[in-house]
C-alpha cells in the first residue's frame, strides 16, 4: 500500500481522503491535525520537506506539503483545506527547520497565517506592502512605491512622494 | 678584486660624481670659482642635491614601471593580455593613471581632521624613499654608507604604523579606524621576525653596514657556488621573505583590501593625488624590500664571475654590477607578484597566529643555531 | 578588551554576495553573534506572471530564474507540463536536452568555484574558468542563438536541431576541458592557505542538512548519498552510467570538492551522450511535429500549438539542477493558462541555514561558507 494509505491506517481520524497527485500518493488532512499528521509522516521516514504551496481557490485556500523519504525513496503529499476568510494553520517549524522560510514566503505572497511561527514577517516583499499578490482578488492596478529609509530598511508608500524623482 | 679597489677609493655616490667631474676635467675650475666667493660648501650641496635627484628620478621611474609590470604579470598568469592600448604594449599606462588621478577632485570629509588627513600620505611616502639611502646599487652607487645601515633601514620601516594610524584616525570613519588598527597589528607583529632574521646576518658579518655585508658575499666556494648568505641561512631567507611580504600587505596577507573588511581599509576616504601617494608608497616599498632581501641574502651587486673579466674592461664593472643587482631585485619582485596571483588570502587571526606563534620561535631558533655554529668556527 | 556589539550591514551592493543580498550582522569584535539575511531585492513576481501567460509564453520567464544555468530551469517547467498533458518526447530530443543540461552543469560549477576563489583572493581561477566558459557559450550560441537566456526546450522536444559544425566543436571542448580541470585541481586543491580557510568552516551534519531542506552538491558534501538523476531518474538518465559524488566531512572544503568531482562526472556523461546520440532527425513529439522556419540553421523548428490546454490536475516535478533540487508545482484548470505555478528553488532553500551556519565565525568565514552554498539571487527571489 502506498504511503498515503499507510498514513490513513495510522491516523484514521485525521485523514479525510487519499488520492493521487498525478503519480504521487496524496492525503487530505483535517486542518487541526496537520502537526500530528506531519509528525507521524516524519516518523515513518519522510524526512525531506520539499515545498509548501499555497493556492487561492476563490472559495477556499489550500496548502500542499510535499515530502520525500531518503531511506525509502518514496513521495508523499499532504493537503489541507482552509476557510477563505480566516486562512490559518499550524506551523511545522518545530519539526523541520527548513519550513521557516517556506512558510514565511507563503504568508507573504498568499496570505496564509501559520500559528506558532517564530518570526512571521514578509520575506520577499518589503515590510510595509499592502495586500498579498498571489490571491486572486489582488488589485493589480494600484501602484505602491518603495524607497530606502534612514537605517537601510525599505519604506513603502502608495504615492510617489518619497521618491527623489517624481513620476 | 675589482670591487674592492673601487670601493676604497670611491666610497659613495658623492665621491663618484666628484670623480667623474675630475675625469672630465671641470671639477677644479668650478671649485675655484666657488672658493673665490668663499662658498665652497655650496658646490658640495649642489652635488648632493644632484645625487639625490638622480635617485629620486630612478625610484619614480621604477615605481611607474612596477605598476605596469604588476598588471602585465597578473595578466600573463591569468591567460590574458593586460594593458595594450596606451602606448606600445601598454607602457604608457602608468602615465595615464597618474594623469587621471591628478585630475580627480580632492575630497576631504567634513568632520575629518584636515592637517592629519593631509599629512598622512606624505608620512607614508617619505619613509619609503628614505630607506634607499644606505642601499648599495653598485660598487660606489650608494648615497651614504652608514655604519648602522641595517639598523637605520629597520627603524625607518617602523615609522609606517604611525602614519597608517594617522590616516585611519583622521578619516572620521569607524571602518577606516578598524582597518588601520588591524594594519598596525599586522605590521608590528611581522617586524619582529624580520629584525631577528636580519640580526642573524649581522652575526655572520660582524657589521651593520650594508656595504660590508655585500663585500662579505663576494667570491665563490669550490669555484662555482657564490658565497651568498642564502646558502648559509636558508631558514633566515624564507622567514625574511615571508615577513617582508606580510609587511607590505600583499596577498596572501592582504586582508586590508579584501572584502572581508567590507570597505577598502584605512585609505577609504582618500581620493585623487593622496590616493596615488599610497599606491606609489606601496610600490616603492616593494622595490626597497626586494633590494634589501637581495643585499642581505643574495649578494647585493656582487657577480661571482667578475674576476674572469679581462683587464681592459674594468670600467664596465660598475655597470655589470648594477645590472646584476637589478636583475636579482626584479627576480624577487616577480616572485612576489607571482605569489599574489596564485594563492588565496589568509584570515586575520590565522595571519597573526603565523606571525607570533610560528615565525618568532623559528627566527629565534635560527639566531641560536647561527650563534652556535659561528662560535664553533664552522663559518670562517 | 571588552567592546560593545557592533552592527554591520553587508549591504545589497557588495562584491562578495553573488547578487543583491543583504546581511544584517551583529558582531562582537570579529565574531558574528547573529546574522539575518534580507532578501527580496530581485523579486519580479514570476509566480504571478505564470498565472497570466500561457504555457508556451511562460518558458522564457523560467530562463531568468537562475540565470547562470538556464537550461535546467526550462526543462523543469517543461517536464511538469509534459507529465500533466502526457506528451511523448522522441529519443533524439531527450539526448539533446541532456547534452545541454550537462554542459550547463559544468559551466555553472566553473562560475561557482571561480567566484568563491575570487572572494578569497585568488583571482586566477575565475579568469581561467571563464576562458572555458566562453567556449561553451559559443557552442550554445551555435545551437540556439543566445548565450544566457536560451528558451530552447519546449514541451514535446527541443526548438531546433543540432547544426552542422556543432559536434566537432563539442568534441574539442570535451578534450580541452579534461586537461583544464586537472589544471584547476593542481592550482588550488592542495594549497595550504586554502585548506586553512575552508576546512572545518561551516560544518553541518547530515541530519541537520536534511532538516533544513538542503539538496544538491551542498547536501552531498555532508554525506547524504542522494542524486535525483540516479534515484528518481527522468529523461535518459537510466541508460547513462555515472557516479554520485559524495563527501562525508560536511565542511566548506567538502562541498568544494564535490563540485570539482561533479564537473568530471558531467564530462563522462557528455561523452556517453555524444557517442550514443540517435541518428534520427525527430526533435519534436509526434503529435506536434515540425514546421518550416526561416533563419534557423536547419530550416525547421518544432511546432507547438498556440492553444494548448492540458487536462485539469496538479503535478509536482523536480529535477537535479546544478544548484540542487529545482521543482515546479503546476496546477492546471483546463484553460490555456496555468492556475498556479509554484517554483521550489534550490538557492532559496539552501539559504535558510546561513544564520545557524555562521554563528561564532568571522566575516571572512561567512564569505567562504556563503560561497560554497552557491546562491544566485535570481533563484532566491524569483
Amino acid at each position: 500500500m502506498n504511503a498515503a494509505e499507510e498514513l490513513k491506517a495510522l491516523l484514521p481520524g485525521s485523514v479525510i481522503s487519499t488520492g493521487l497527485q498525478l503519480n504521487k500518493p496524496m492525503a487530505v488532512i483535517k486542518k487541526e491535525d496537520l502537526l500530528k499528521a506531519a509528525g507521524k509522516a516524519k516518523d515513518i521516514g519522510f524526512d525531506h520537506l520539499s515545498v509548501i504551496t499555497g493556492i487561492d481557490y476563490k472559495d477556499h485556500f489550500e496548502v500542499i506539503y510535499n515530502f520525500f523519504s531518503y531511506s525509502k525513496k518514496q513521495n508523499l503529499a499532504l493537503k489541507v483545506n482552509l476557510d477563505h476568510d480566516k486562512p490559518e494553520v499550524e506551523t511545522l517549524t518545530s519539526l523541520w527547520n527548513g519550513a521557516d522560510w517556506l512558510e514565511r514566503e507563503t504568508f507573504d505572497l498568499v496570505g496564509i497565517k501559520f500559528i506558532g511561527h517564530p518570526n512571521l514577517i514578509r520575506i520577499l516583499l518589503p515590510d510595509g506592502w499592502n495586500g498579498h499578490p498571489l490571491r486572486k482578488d489582488y488589485d493589480m492596478n494600484t501602484e505602491q512605491f518603495v524607497t530606502i529609509g534612514e537605517n537601510g530598511d525599505d519604506v513603502v508608500s502608495p504615492d510617489g512622494t518619497n521618491l527623489l524623482r517624481r513620476k | 678584486m675589482w670591487t674592492g679597489d673601487i670601493m676604497t677609493e670611491i666610497p659613495n655616490g658623492y665621491e663618484l660624481i666628484v670623480f667623474i667631474l675630475k675625469f672630465i676635467g671641470i671639477y677644479e675650475p668650478i671649485n675655484n670659482v666657488f672658493e673665490s666667493f668663499g662658498l665652497e660648501y655650496l658646490l658640495r650641496i649642489i652635488i648632493v642635491v644632484v645625487e639625490i635627484g638622480v635617485l629620486f628620478v630612478f625610484i619614480l621611474l621604477t615605481v611607474m614601471f612596477l605598476t605596469w609590470m604588476e598588471r602585465k604579470v597578473v595578466a600573463m598568469v591569468q591567460a590574458r593580455y593586460g594593458p595594450m592600448v596606451t602606448g606600445p604594449r601598454g607602457l604608457l599606462q602608468p602615465v595615464m593613471d597618474g594623469v587621471k588621478l591628478i585630475g580627480k577632485e580632492d575630497i576631504i570629509p567634513a568632520k575629518a581632521d584636515r592637517w592629519v588627513f593631509t599629512l598622512a600620505p606624505f608620512l607614508i611616502f617619505i619613509p619609503a624613499l628614505l630607506v634607499f639611502i644606505p642601499l648599495p646599487f653598485g660598487p660606489s652607487l650608494i648615497i651614504s654608507d652608514l655604519n648602522v645601515g641595517l639598523l637605520y633601514i629597520i627603524a625607518i620601516s617602523a615609522i609606517s604604523p604611525i602614519a597608517i594610524l594617522m590616516a585611519g584616525w583622521a578619516s572620521n570613519n569607524k571602518y577606516s579606524l578598524m582597518g588601520a588598527i588591524r594594519a598596525v597589528a599586522q605590521d608590528i607583529s611581522y617586524t619582529i621576525p624580520l629584525a631577528l632574521s636580519a640580526i642573524a646576518i649581522v652575526l655572520l658579518t660582524g657589521s651593520l653596514s650594508t656595504v660590508e655585508i655585500v663585500t662579505a658575499q663576494s667570491g665563490t666556494w669550490f669555484g662555482f657556488i657564490p658565497k651568498w648568505f642564502i646558502f648559509l641561512q636558508p631558514l633566515g631567507f624564507i622567514l625574511f621573505l615571508i615577513a617582508s611580504i606580510a609587511e607590505m600587505g600583499r596577498i596572501p596577507f592582504d586582508f586590508q583590501e579584501s572584502e572581508s573588511e567590507l570597505v577598502a581599509g584605512f585609505f577609504t576616504e582618500y581620493s585623487g593625488m593622496k590616493f596615488a601617494m599610497f599606491f606609489l608608497a606601496e610600490y616603492a616599498h616593494l622595490f626597497s624590500v626586494s633590494a634589501i632581501v637581495v643585499t642581505l641574502f643574495l649578494g647585493g651587486w656582487s657577480v661571482p664571475f667578475i674576476n674572469f673579466l679581462p683587464a681592459g674592461l674594468a670600467v664596465l664593472v660598475p655597470i655589470i654590477s648594477l645590472g646584476a643587482f637589478l636583475i636579482k631585485t626584479y627576480a624577487i619582485i616577480f616572485f612576489a607578484m607571482w605569489l599574489r596571483d596564485t594563492v588565496p588570502r589568509m584570515r586575520i587571526d590565522q595571519l597573526l597566529n603565523l606571525g607570533w606563534k610560528i615565525m618568532i620561535p623559528l627566527a629565534l631558533l635560527n639566531l641560536l643555531a647561527t650563534a652556535i655554529l659561528l662560535t664553533a668556527g664552522v663559518f670562517k | 578588551m571588552e567592546s560593545d556589539e557592533l552592527f554591520i550591514n553587508m549591504g545589497p551592493v557588495h562584491p562578495s554576495t553573488h547578487g543583491v543580498a543583504r546581511f544584517k550582522l551583529r558582531m562582537d569584535g570579529e565574531n558574528i553573534k547573529e546574522c539575518t539575511p534580507v532578501i527580496g531585492y530581485l523579486h519580479r513576481g514570476t509566480e504571478k506572471i505564470g498565472e497570466m501567460k500561457t504555457y508556451l509564453q511562460f518558458i522564457p520567464y523560467t530562463d531568468r530564474l537562475d540565470y547562470i544555468s538556464a537550461f535546467p530551469n526550462n526543462y523543469a517547467f517543461v517536464k511538469a507540463v509534459e507529465e500533466l498533458a502526457g506528451i511523448e518526447v522522441p529519443l533524439r530530443a531527450e539526448y539533446i536536452r541532456v547534452l545541454t543540461m550537462e554542459l550547463n552543469r559544468i559551466i555553472n560549477h566553473i562560475v561557482s568555484i571561480g567566484s568563491l576563489l575570487m572572494d578569497l583572493g585568488a583571482a586566477t581561477m575565475i579568469m581561467w574558468g571563464f576562458r572555458e566558459r566562453e567556449n561553451a557559450l559559443q557552442l550554445f550560441e551555435m545551437l540556439c542563438g543566445a548565450r544566457m537566456t536560451f528558451n530552447y526546450i519546449k514541451p514535446g522536444g527541443v526548438r531546433e536541431d543540432i547544426p552542422d559544425g556543432f559536434m566537432p566543436k563539442l568534441n574539442e571542448f570535451l578534450k580541452d576541458m579534461e586537461k583544464r580541470i586537472d589544471d584547476y585541481e593542481q592550482l588550488i586543491n592542495g594549497n595550504e592557505i586554502f585548506h586553512m580557510r575552508m576546512k572545518n568552516i561551516g560544518v553541518i551534519n547530515a541530519k541537520d542538512a536534511v532538516n533544513y531542506g538542503w539538496t544538491g552538491p551542498t547536501l552531498r558534501g555532508s554525506g547524504v548519498d542522494y542524486d535525483l538523476r540516479k534515484y528518481e531518474p527522468y529523461s535518459i538518465y537510466p541508460d547513462l552510467d555515472f557516479k554520485v559524488c559524495v563527501r562525508n566531512e560536511g565542511d566548506s572544503y567538502a562541498r568544494f570538492i564535490v563540485r570539482m568531482d561533479e564537473m568530471k562526472e558531467s564530462l563522462h556523461i557528455l561523452r556517453q551522450v555524444v557517442d550514443n546520440m540517435p541518428a534520427s532527425k525527430e526533435i519534436s513529439s509526434a503529435e506536434y511535429g515540425i514546421a518550416p522556419m526561416t533563419g534557423t540553421p536547419t530550416g525547421v523548428s518544432t511546432y507547438f500549438p498556440r492553444i494548448f490546454t492540458p487536462p485539469a490536475g496538479e503535478v509536482y516535478s523536480r529535477i537535479e539542477a546544478p544548484k540542487g533540487e529545482l521543482g515546479f508545482y503546476v496546477v492546471s484548470d483546463g484553460t490555456t493558462k496555468p492556475y498556479r505555478v509554484k517554483i521550489r528553488s534550490p538557492s532559496f532553500c539552501n539559504l535558510t541555514a546561513i544564520p545557524s551556519l555562521v554563528k561564532g565565525l568571522k566575516i571572512g568565514d561567512l564569505i567562504a561558507a556563503f560561497g560554497t552554498i552557491d546562491v544566485v539571487l535570481g533563484d532566491v527571489d524569483r
